[in-house]
């Protein structure tokens, strides 16, 4: 079957005082539809600049260099990054130059048809992520009128009504009149994840949409991930330094650190210990109180 | 965070409910009033049936108040509550134009040249540059010098001449936002960069500054329309009433409630749309 997204060779670099860095080096995977893949590393391992880039997020110069990436909506697929190569030239001594505005000019026509209803994504920062002027009632119901623009008034905010349901919010009504102020960290997340999925998207991106929270509320995120994800048999790219979670929602895990990705495993290799393990996994499985099984001794 | 803190959810210091009702808004209150009187003055006074050659009476010349005259009559023995009621026809379109103006082409050119990039925004902004060089008061005189004077001209130059200021504060708003979290969330959610642009920024977050600078465009178009009635060559002429050219009566030299009342109704007027633009503008930023 085709896979939703192909990343292939992915390189993003920054502008950095010490001279351009690759922060995203030749990184490849790919998700199938359906499937969550889990994206696991530490802070400044490339994953989130890596699922920006898919998203088309990146704007800081140079960004994305170089590298493939392939989105299928419906029949089509959609190469992404598609003359990419007439906007950055790489001069002798190694340094990208890109013409940026071309390349966002270009990113908001190729992603303008995918953004919401193809992929969408959960940050990490619910309350700065939802508008602080607006009530989360108001904001369900863009993203729902988004989705169903025939509905009228009544219907729209019975459907963000429902989906407040849907994402366990304990007292819908309540949540529906309230601004992002009023409302705990773990409930913006909540409203976050509603917003997203009420586009119904082919692939949700969501980036360690539980940092900051407290263990309780990412246990009840995290399991609010699994079961919306299988309800509604979107793909997912779940982002996270957290193994445990990672491997709870994923079927197949890759591993990144500085920019590469070091190993990719099925999530119940990693969990029964199977196979031999790159060293860095290692140490994180151990870390977590899991069996490291075989660690193989070249780097 | 420990357990101490049992209800996350509750209201966190800054919410706004302890600050809507510290102080009640008696100045909203009072500047509203006033505004609210002259809008509706500005209604009524097309209805009012008003002949000037009809309305003089050398009778009751410089009467002062009484019940039939609430405020007296004025150096050709004509009504000045009537003439003052009748005066706000002079400004009150043209503010609301001068307005609409200044406040659609100001949001509009300030959401162009925060958030484009290109040429298109480099033009908006060397436009807005431009106009903003340009003396206010003096281009308005040197234009009616130039066409055929009237107010619908001179409202029309000021809602222009006011587009820049406007567009200053919504092109910085405007980029103070776009590298905002929820700005770049609601891209990734596949929302129109229009609807960003227009709803979330401008309407959600400049609604405030755009009311103050609206308040601030209408008073200025009653200030000038007074200011060149009382001049007299391009505002309003006599026998048609103006508050300006009622003032004006003042340099014959008698009298003192044919130049009292509309003086004091210009002060008041344009305090009051000052006052009452920053109250709301100031509850409307203190309920957030």
């Amino acid at each position: 079957m085709r896979p939703l997204l192909r990343v292939r060779d992915l390189t993003v670099v920054f502008d950095t005082a010490e001279g351009q860095r690759k922060v995203v080096d030749g990184v490849s995977f790919a998700v199938g539809m359906g499937e969550t893949l889990g994206i696991l590393g530490e802070s400044g391992s490339g994953k989130t600049i890596s699922s920006s880039a898919v998203l088309g997020l990146i704007d800081d110069t140079p960004g994305v260099c170089g590298g493939e990436i392939v989105f299928t909506q419906g029949d089509h697929e959609i190469s992404l990054l598609e003359g990419l190569d007439t906007c950055v030239t790489q001069r002798p001594d190694g340094l990208y130059v890109k013409d940026n505005r071309r390349w966002m000019q270009h990113v908001r026509r190729v992603m303008t048809p995918i953004w919401g209803c193809g992929m969408t994504a959960v940050f990490q920062n619910p309350r700065q992520c939802l508008d602080p002027l607006e009530r989360i009632g108001a904001q369900v119901e863009e993203s729902v009128g988004l989705a169903a623009p025939h509905l009228t008034a009544a219907e729209r905010m019975q459907a963000a009504l429902d989906w407040l349901q849907k994402v366990q919010m304990r007292d819908p009504l309540r949540v529906y009149r309230s601004y992002p102020h009023e409302l705990s960290g773990g409930m913006c997340q909540r409203a976050m994840i509603a917003i997203a999925l009420a586009r119904h998207p082919a692939l949700l991106i969501a980036d360690e949409p539980t940092t900051g929270l407290d263990t309780t509320v990412r246990a009840e995120i995290v399991a609010l991930f699994h079961s919306l994800i299988q309800e509604s048999q979107a793909s997912m790219i779940y982002i996270s330094h957290d193994i445990r979670e990672v491997l709870y929602l994923a079927s197949r895990v890759i591993v990144m650190r500085s920019g590469r990705v070091l190993e990719e495993a099925t999530s119940e290799d990693l969990l029964l210990g199977r196979g031999t393990r790159h060293p860095y996994t290692a140490t994180l499985l151990h870390a977590a109180d899991l069996p490291t099984g075989q660690v193989s001794e070249t780097v | 965070m420990g357990g101490d803190h049992p209800s996350q959810e509750c209201k966190a210091p800054s919410t706004p409910g302890s600050k809507k009702l510290r102080s009640l808004p008696l100045g909203l209150y009072l500047s509203g009033g006033i505004v609210a009187l002259v809008f509706l003055l500005g209604l009524i006074a097309p209805l009012i049936p008003y002949d000037p050659a009809a309305a003089v009476d050398y009778q009751r010349q410089l009467a002062g108040p009484s019940w039939s005259h609430l405020l007296g009559c004025d150096g050709q023995g004509r009504d000045i509550a009537l003439r003052i009621v009748k005066g706000t026809e002079a400004f009150f379109w043209p503010g609301i134009l001068a307005m609409t103006i200044a406040v659609i082409g100001g949001a509009a050119c300030g959401a162009c040249a925060g958030y484009m990039r290109g040429w298109v925004g480099q033009a908006v902004r060397g436009l807005m540059q431009l106009l903003d060089t340009l003396p206010r008061l003096v281009f308005i005189v040197l234009l009616c010098t130039i066409l055929d004077p009237g107010m619908y001209l001179i409202a029309t130059t000021a809602g222009v001449l006011f587009i820049p200021t406007i567009a200053a504060i919504c092109r910085r708003k405007v980029e103070t936002l776009a590298s905002e979290d929820y700005i770049l969330a609601h891209i990734a959610h596949g929302f129109h960069p229009a609807w960003i642009l227009g709803y979330h920024i401008l309407w959600l977050q400049c609604r405030p500054l755009l009311i103050r600078q609206a308040c601030t465009v209408f008073s200025y178009v009653l200030f000038v329309e007074t200011a060149l009635s009382y001049l007299g060559d391009y505002g309003v002429q006599e026998p048609w009433p103006s508050w300006g050219n009622m003032v004006a009566q003042t340099r014959e030299g008698v009298g003192f409630w044919p130049w009292f009342v509309p003086a004091v109704m210009i002060v008041v007027s344009i305090a009051a749309l000052l006052a009452f633009g920053n109250a709301i503008a100031r509850r409307e930023e203190a309920m957030r």
